[in-house]
C-alpha cells in the first residue's frame, strides 16, 4: 500500500477508533518544573531512568494501526532526551502518521526539526513560561533553559513549521501573558496556550501554597486573554480552562479545544506499560498491562476501566459536571485528573468544582434541576 | 413558514456576559448558542413581528446588515422551529 494511503481514514474493523497514541518516552526529564503534574525524574543526561525501547515502540504502533491510529503524540518526561530519538521519528515517519510533539525544547537541534518537519501533519509544542530568562529558568529548575527553548522554536520556524508556545500560568510569571505573546510573534510561532496549574503531583505544592492562581483570577484572566489579547494579535490563543468558561463566540470559532479525548487516546509509559495517559506513573490502577505480554487489541477493546468511561461518559459524570450544558463536548475536562484527585473516574473537575462553590460556575450554561432527567 | 413567528414561551435564553447567549429548551434539555444578532431576533419572535419586519428592526439597531438579510433571517427561524424552540404558527400577529 502506497505511503499516505493506508491512514488518510483509519477505521477499526469493529468498536471504538483508538485514534490517537500518547507516548511517555523518557521516564526521566532535563528540567526540573515546580508544576508539572507528572513528576518525572531530574535526568539531564536521560542516563539514569528507563526510556521507552524502539521496538516496544514499533511494536505498540503495529498493534494500533489495525484499532485506527492516526495519530501520535511524544510527550515526556521529555521526549527529545530519549537516546533514539531520531530513529522513533523515522519510525513515524515510514508509518504515515500523523505527529504531536511536547517538549522543553532544551534538545531541539536543527537536525531533529527537520526530522519532525518531515513527519505527517506536525505540531509541535514547546513550553515557554515567560518572555525573559529569569521568569522561565526558575519555573524550569534549569539555568539556560530558556536560550535552548528559544533556539530550539527558531529550528522549527526555520524548518517550516509554526509551533505553539504553551505558558503554565502562576503567581510569579502571571505579568508574562502578554509579553510570551509578543515574543511568539517575534520568533514566528503559530500559537500560544495558556495552561492552568493542575493541582497534581507538583502541582499540588503549588496550589496549597498559593503560588498558583485562584479559580476567581484565572476566570478573569481567561475572559481578558481570550476578549482582549486576543484581539491584538494575529496568533491563536488558546486559554486552557473549561469550556463552561469560554465564551460562545470563541466556542463558536474553536470548539474542538479544552475536552477531555480520553475516549479516542492510550498511553504507554517508558515502562513499557499501557496505561490511560500519563497519570499512570502516579497511579497504579489506571495501568492496563505490558507490551508484548497482553495484546493492544484487548486492552482497548476490553479493559474494565476503558467498557466503564465508554459506559459512563457523560451520562454518569458527578457533582457540577452532571448539571453541565456542556458536558457532551467537554467529558469532565480531564478525567485523569478527575481520578487522581477522587479516585472516581467520574468526579467533577476542580475548577468547576470550585467555581460552583464560589457562585462563579456559569449559570447560562448550567441545566436548571428541573429539567434534569 | 409562519408569518408571525412565536418562541415557545417554555425556551429559556439566557444571556452571558458578552452580548451572546444561550436558548435552553427545559423539556428536551436542547440548547443553542446564539450570536448577539440572533439575540436580538429572538426578542422578536413574539408573534406580531413578520420576518421582513424583524430585519427592518435589526437595520436600526446594527450596522453592516446584508441585502441577504430576510432569506438568512428565514433560514434561522427555520432551524429554530427545526430544533423546537420556535412553535406556534400565527398566521395572524397574536
Amino acid at each position: 500500500m502506497p505511503p499516505g494511503a493506508a491512514h488518510a481514514q483509519p477505521q477499526p474493523e469493529a468498536g471504538p477508533r483508538l485514534a490517537q497514541f500518547y507516548f511517555y518516552l523518557t521516564e526521566g526529564c532535563n528540567c526540573a518544573c515546580r508544576h508539572c503534574w507528572l513528576a518525572p525524574k531530574f535526568d539531564p543526561e536521560a542516563t539514569r531512568y528507563p526510556t521507552l525501547p524502539v521496538a516496544a515502540f514499533e511494536r505498540v504502533i503495529a498493534e494500533a494501526l489495525p484499532l485506527g491510529l492516526g495519530r501520535v503524540k511524544l510527550t515526556g518526561g521529555e521526549p527529545l532526551m530519549h537516546p533514539d530519538i531520531g530513529d522513533l521519528l523515522a519510525v513515524v515517519r515510514r508509518e504515515d502518521l500523523a505527529l504531536t510533539v511536547e517538549t522543553n525544547g532544551l534538545r531541539l537541534t536543527e537536525a531533529l526539526a527537520d526530522a519532525i518537519a518531515g513527519c505527517r501533519q506536525p505540531f509541535v509544542s514547546v513550553s515557554l513560561d515567560g518572555a525573559e530568562a529569569g521568569y522561565h529558568d526558575k519555573v524550569r529548575g534549569v539555568p539556560g533553559a530558556f536560550d535552548l527553548a528559544v533556539a530550539g522554536v527558531r529550528h522549527l520556524v526555520e524548518a517550516g513549521l509554526k509551533p505553539q508556545l504553551i505558558l503554565s500560568v502562576m503567581r510569579d510569571n502571571v505579568g508574562q501573558v502578554e509579553p510570551v505573546v509578543r515574543l511568539a510573534e517575534q520568533l514566528g510561532a503559530g500559537s500560544v496556550k495558556f495552561n492552568l496549574i493542575q493541582p497534581t503531583e507538583r502541582g499540588v505544592a503549588l496550589h496549597e501554597q498559593g503560588d498558583s492562581l485562584t479559580v476567581p483570577e484565572l476566570i478573569d484572566l481567561g475572559r481578558w486573554v481570550e476578549g482582549d489579547l486576543a484581539g491584538s494579535t494575529e496568533l491563536a490563543l488558546h486559554f486552557d480552562y473549561p469550556r463552561a468558561f469560554r465564551s460562545l463566540a470563541r466556542l463558536a470559532t474553536r470548539g474542538g479545544q479544552g475536552s477531555c479525548g480520553i475516549l479516542g487516546i492510550l498511553g504507554v509509559l517508558a515502562s513499557g506499560q499501557y496505561a490511560l495517559c500519563g497519570i499512570g506513573e502516579s497511579v497504579p490502577e489506571l495501568l492496563f498491562g505490558q507490551v508484548g505480554q497482553v495484546p493492544l487489541a484487548e486492552v482497548w477493546y476490553q479493559h474494565p476501566v476503558l467498557l466503564a468511561l465508554r459506559d459512563g461518559l457523560p451520562g454518569k459524570l458527578g457533582g457540577i459536571c452532571a448539571e453541565c450544558l456542556q458536558k457532551s463536548d467537554c467529558l469532565g475536562s480531564c478525567i485523569a485528573q478527575n481520578y487522581y484527585r477522587a479516585k472516581d473516574l467520574f468526579a467533577p473537575y476542580w475548577f468547576c468544582e470550585e467555581a460552583d462553590q464560589l457562585g462563579l460556575f456559569p449559570a447560562s450554561r448550567r441545566v436548571p434541576v428541573a429539567a434534569k432527567g | 413558514m409562519m408569518a408571525y413567528p412565536l418562541a415557545d414561551p417554555l425556551v429559556v435564553l439566557r444571556e452571558e456576559f458578552d452580548d451572546w447567549a444561550v436558548l435552553f429548551h427545559p423539556d428536551t434539555g436542547a440548547a443553542v448558542g446564539l450570536n448577539p444578532v440572533g439575540v436580538a431576533i429572538w426578542q422578536r419572535l413574539d408573534g406580531r413581528h413578520t420576518v421582513p419586519g424583524i430585519v427592518t428592526e435589526l437595520t436600526e439597531t446594527f450596522d453592516g446588515v446584508p441585502g441577504s438579510a430576510v432569506e438568512e433571517v428565514h433560514a434561522f427561524v427555520a432551524d429554530l422551529i427545526e430544533r423546537g424552540f420556535v412553535g406556534s404558527a400565527q398566521s395572524q400577529p397574536g
